[in-house]
């Protein structure tokens, strides 16, 4: 049925159609990145330089920049270390309950984000945690529900004889899950630790709450803060800055691009 | 296993017990959280003054003023609209169409389409807002391109069709996960049996309707199910796009929430407006899981 479509010279020009619409919201914001001397309208570059980008990387920008580089690998990692020690036992045990368990964490991870940002700004305003470690511990306890979840599924697709035999051969707990278990996780610790690192990458909300100043800003609330407060004027410095902010997420994409696909199969949620 | 535990898991159970220990206080702690927002929600906290130290007990005076006040509803009714339009229907539609049609694409134009599709759901929300506040303002790509070469005016999209514009950057935002799972899902879908359908003399819709659909229906309903709810409590890119203007046109319920409680200050008031969130969530999630049990 779905064969003819896309083969046919008509389909495949939709397909490219739907493609070109797709990227299309990109060409202003690359092509005045380039510009050092756009005024902010779609047209081609009359002159092309790296300048802006220089711009959006130096001082107040550049800080930006790393922050959010910390607070995504930050709790991208400690999420998945957390989340991967509890979701091997939930696969491989049964414990009283683990059903209603595992249908709790359903429900937690479906809270949006704004139902449980007041307490949390105001548990971390009491701990003096309105920072950047703050950040990271508020997003990696908020993410836990969905990163236990993921990692369990994945974990009931890695056979549980290898590391039978393996302790039947007389290797100690540390030996099977650094030799045994580790190498075969790898792809699903990656998914999920991609999944974490962009969310957390692109977070805006608790960030914008939690971070009070200029440089411990992240990228997400620098690149709003700017838009208000020079949006009309520097729009060379403002798209080079979006494209910079961009590009780990969609670069993370890429690389784990592979892996990304069979892990999606595991997304589905099962009880 | 068959019921018999593995003497394996019987040696490792002590250091996996406590393995699970930070985990479970993450959990904790979320429900801690939660717990919290339900025991604000009937005092009457706020964000800075006397009453952030010396709050009190107000009962459910925060819950009637949801009703009583114009901003709830409001908000509400366009968190409904926004969801139902960009999620429900756009996202969820178009993923699918795109999954269907893609399926037996040559690899190179199914390579370029996903690329495409997925750049969306890949920017932050942030530039995402940015770029489409361009895109559709006055010098931006949509007037220079469609509108101003007919001989119109150029048009403020933002001011004028806010609510649409929002939900249009949403599905462009967000098709890519819809496609994602239902492309997984289909090739689960053996080609033998789309064979034996074609044979047996279904048209394509057919076939779609009453032998693919079916098949993939838990695939379906869970994406429904999770794309509804992302959709109800998103902020970010409405609240950078638009603000909730103008007045409070697109003010979908998080922002409503957010604003109450950050701008305004009153916090109580605000973690009410979250617990409202959260029951309305609770309710579309137990509808959907329902249909995920039942068995077909």
């Amino acid at each position: 049925m779905d064969r003819s479509f896309a083969r046919s010279r008509l389909g495949a020009l939709a397909l490219a159609f739907v493609a070109a619409i797709w990227v299309s919201p990109f060409a202003w914001l690359v092509l005045s990145a380039v510009d050092p001397e756009t005024n902010g309208q779609l047209r081609i570059p009359h002159a092309v330089g790296i300048g802006n980008f220089v711009l959006a990387l130096s001082g107040q920008a550049g800080q930006q920049f790393l922050n959010s580089l910390y607070l995504a690998v930050g709790t991208a990692t400690l999420t998945v270390l957390v989340a991967s020690m509890a979701a091997y036992p939930l696969s491989r045990m049964r414990l009283p309950g683990q059903t209603t368990l595992l249908w709790g964490l359903v429900l937690l991870r479906m809270l949006p984000e704004a139902g449980t940002i007041v307490p949390t700004f105001f548990a971390a305003k009491q701990l003096h945690g309105l920072n950047m470690p703050g950040m990271i511990v508020a997003m990696t306890v908020l993410g836990m529900p969905f990163a236990l979840l993921l990692l369990k599924n994945f974990f009931d697709t890695v056979p549980i004889e290898l590391e039978e035999a393996a302790y039947l051969e007389g290797a100690s707990i540390w030996q099977i899950l650094r030799l045994v278990v580790v190498p075969l996780s790898r792809s699903g610790v990656a998914v999920v630790w991609f999944f974490t690192f962009t969310s957390a990458w692109n977070a805006f909300l608790l960030p914008f709450i939690f971070a009070r100043t200029d440089t411990s800003f992240p990228m997400s609330v620098g690149l709003f803060t700017a838009f208000g407060e020079y949006g009309g004027i520097s729009y060379g410095f403002l798209t080079a800055y979006s494209l910079i902010y961009s590009l780990p997420a969609v670069a993370v994409y890429f690389l784990l691009r592979r892996n990304l696909n069979t892990g999606f199969a595991g997304v589905g949620v099962k009880g | 296993m068959n019921g018999q535990i593995s003497p394996w898991l019987a040696a490792a159970r002590g250091p996996m017990l406590v393995a699970m220990l930070p985990a479970a206080a993450c959990v904790v702690a979320t429900l801690y959280l939660a717990g919290w927002a339900v025991m604000f929600s009937f005092t009457n906290l706020e964000l800075t003054g006397l009453r952030s130290i010396n709050w009190n007990w107000v009962g459910l005076d925060n819950y009637v003023r949801l009703f009583t006040r114009e901003g709830f509803l409001n908000a509400l009714w366009i968190t409904t609209l926004f969801t139902l339009f960009s999620a429900i229907i756009g996202q969820s539609v178009f993923g699918f169409g795109l999954a269907i049609a893609l399926r037996g694409a040559r690899l190179g134009l199914r390579n370029v389409i996903e690329i495409a599709v997925m750049l969306g759901w890949l920017v932050p929300d942030i530039v995402a807002a940015f770029m489409w506040s361009n895109t559709v303002g006055t010098t931006g790509l949509i007037n220079d391109l469609i509108v101003v070469p007919f001989g119109l005016k150029p048009i403020n999209f933002i001011n004028d069709y806010a609510l649409p514009v929002v939900t249009i950057a949403n599905i462009w935002k967000g098709t890519a996960w819809s496609y994602l799972l239902f492309s997984a899902a289909l090739d689960s879908v053996s080609r033998e049996v789309i064979e034996a359908t074609r044979v047996d003399g279904a048209s394509p819709a057919q076939t779609i309707r009453f032998v693919v659909l079916p098949m993939v229906r838990t695939h379906l309903v869970t994406n429904l199910l999770l794309v509804t709810i992302w959709t109800f409590g998103y902020f970010a890119l409405i609240f950078a796009l638009t603000g909730g203007g103008p007045g409070a046109q697109t003010e979908v319920l998080s922002i409503l929430m957010v604003h109450q409680s950050f701008e305004v200050g009153k916090l109580g008031y605000g973690s009410a407006i979250s617990i409202a969130m959260m029951l309305i969530v609770g309710v579309l999630a137990y509808g959907y899981l329902r249909q995920l049990k039942e068995p077909r």
